[in-house]
């Protein structure tokens, strides 16, 4: 592993008062013969950006996933807020989920659903809890935050690239989420709609106090959003640092990224 | 693909449809329940397939009494027309029918749906937003096919009936009350009631079926695809299986 800059890639000092929200050790995943995630441990600390870097298939959205309980680790650990999560049952999966947003590569967002209703989803078990006027107001809030107030009754099938990533980043932000999860957010839109949303991610993450990994092989949304950057390669992890000392690196395969 | 492989394939998908089948039946009376999506997917299956069902039973209690009438008068059996065609119909016209028209219409409508939410993450999305959606997609599209297809043959019957009707008055001379006098005569509790609880079966093999394929769609568009396909062929083929343990099994009473 080529290591750019001290990254926390071990278990923290447990003199820190700030636990990491997401830290993982040792992660290893197959699919049947075919081994993804070979090693990978890293740390991601309270208000951190972690961009991870990697050509396609070499095991990025499958690290994401992981994360989130949606795939299931062959060995290694990861923990959530500082609880494994393998060891969590179905109620605590769901509760630390709670705190979790995730923006899929897809936007995932629900084709039969108009966009209050997209909105509304991750908070239907807390409505009546909640109330609907407030429900209302956070989906109105989300949907300002993101500039397409106008848009609150429409379907997805009426909405254009940009905007449905943009929906889908306001439906991951109405949990308040403490972790942002992104799977290439800028990916199949247009330099200018790119920065757009990288400049989004910022704004939004500054205004949550969440912390965040990226999912991408766009330079330009690395260079706006990454505090720290992890490269993969083959599965492991071939080089961490700032962006600053990564574009700055003598070496090929790192060099290649940044052309 | 050899007959081996094949063979191979045919035990493997049979467990994995069980295990769906089962897991389906571990959840379905575990709270959280959803009844809203519920309800919207009874209304999906049962109200939006009313005109197709309808029209269809209707013609074929039509077409069943104008083919029947002509050999039925031919032995001097004419009189015995509305009870012949009603239990045809309610036996089996009237739930395979339907059950077929079904697994057509919302059963490559399920496989789609599923396939493509699947291909496009929103089941993860789902998963992510801490709703098991097994729940929320599959057990309540299994539930809605499960109830709402014996009361489309129920409505498929009495179409089809008045379409036997039409016909045996355009050939001959009779009366509704007396057509349908011959009908209720001739209906007994082991025509009625087996073919309700056979169209349950139907109702459950659909949803299970169209679920499962939808569910566990390949990525792609092609995946949707071949999803939608094999939910209606395999749901169609099944259907036909069951009707005819179901004739067996009734026989066996009578």
């Amino acid at each position: 592993m080529l290591l750019c800059s001290k990254m926390k890639t071990t278990k923290p000092d447990t003199e820190k008062s700030n636990s990491p929200v997401v830290e993982i050790i040792h992660l290893k995943k197959n699919f049947k013969d075919t081994k993804v995630l070979k090693d990978v441990s890293l740390i991601l600390e309270k208000g951190e950006t972690l961009v991870v870097l990697g050509k396609s298939g070499s095991g990025k959205s499958v690290l994401i996933k992981c994360i989130v309980g949606l795939l299931h680790p062959d060995s290694g650990e990861i923990k959530l807020f500082g609880k494994p999560i393998t060891e969590l049952n179905r109620k605590e999966l769901d509760a630390a989920r709670e705190k979790i947003g995730f923006l899929f590569q897809s936007n995932a967002l629900y084709d039969s659903m108009t966009v209050r209703k997209n909105l509304e989803f991750p908070l239907r078990r807390t409505i009546k809890k909640e109330g609907r006027a407030q429900i209302d107001k956070r989906v109105k809030e989300a949907l300002a935050n993101v500039d397409l107030a106008h848009t609150i009754d429409m379907m997805p099938s009426e909405l254009s690239g940009g905007m449905r990533k943009r929906i889908g980043l306001a439906r991951c932000l109405m949990v308040n989420p403490e972790i942002m999860l992104y799977d290439e957010p800028t990916t199949g839109l247009d330099p200018i709609t790119a920065e757009g949303i990288s400049k989004l991610m910022v704004d939004m993450q500054k205004k949550y106090n969440s912390s965040s990994i990226i999912i991408t092989h766009d330079m330009k949304c690395a260079q706006l959003t990454a505090t720290q950057m992890m490269v993969l390669i083959d599965g492991l992890i071939y080089a961490q640092g700032t962006y600053e000392e990564l574009a700055e690196s003598k070496d090929k395969k790192i060099k290649s990224f940044f052309k | 693909m050899t007959v081996r492989s094949y063979f191979q394939n045919f035990i493997i998908e049979t467990g994995e449809v069980s295990k769906f089948a089962i897991r389906f039946f571990k959840e379905v009376f575990a709270p959280p329940y959803e009844f809203k999506e519920f309800l919207l997917q009874c209304y999906n299956v049962g109200c939006k397939s009313i005109p197709l069902v309808g029209i269809t039973a209707f013609i074929m209690g039509l077409v069943v009494t104008l083919q029947s009438r002509p050999t039925l008068i031919q032995f001097g059996a004419g009189s015995w027309l509305p009870a012949m065609a009603s239990v045809g119909i309610v036996r089996e016209i009237g739930p395979v029918v339907t059950a077929l028209m079904c697994a057509g219409k919302v059963g490559s409508n399920i496989g789609a749906e599923l396939g493509s939410m699947k291909v496009t993450e929103q089941i993860d999305a789902m998963e992510v937003s801490g709703t098991n959606p097994f729940k929320f997609v599959a057990i309540t599209r299994i539930l809605a096919t499960t109830l709402m297809i014996p009361v489309l043959v129920i409505f498929a019957d009495t179409l089809s009936l008045f379409g036997s009707f039409l016909a045996a008055n355009i050939k001959g001379e009779i009366s509704i009350s007396l057509f349908f006098n011959q009908v209720f005569e001739k209906l007994v509790f082991l025509d009625v009631v087996p073919s309700i609880i056979k169209s349950f079966f139907f109702g459950f093999t659909i949803g299970l079926i169209s679920c499962y394929e939808g569910y566990n769609s390949k990525k792609g568009t092609e995946g949707v695809g071949k999803s939608a396909n094999a939910a209606v062929v395999i749901s169609s083929l099944l259907i036909f299986v069951i009707d005819l343990l179901a004739v067996q099994i009734t026989n066996a009473f009578m």
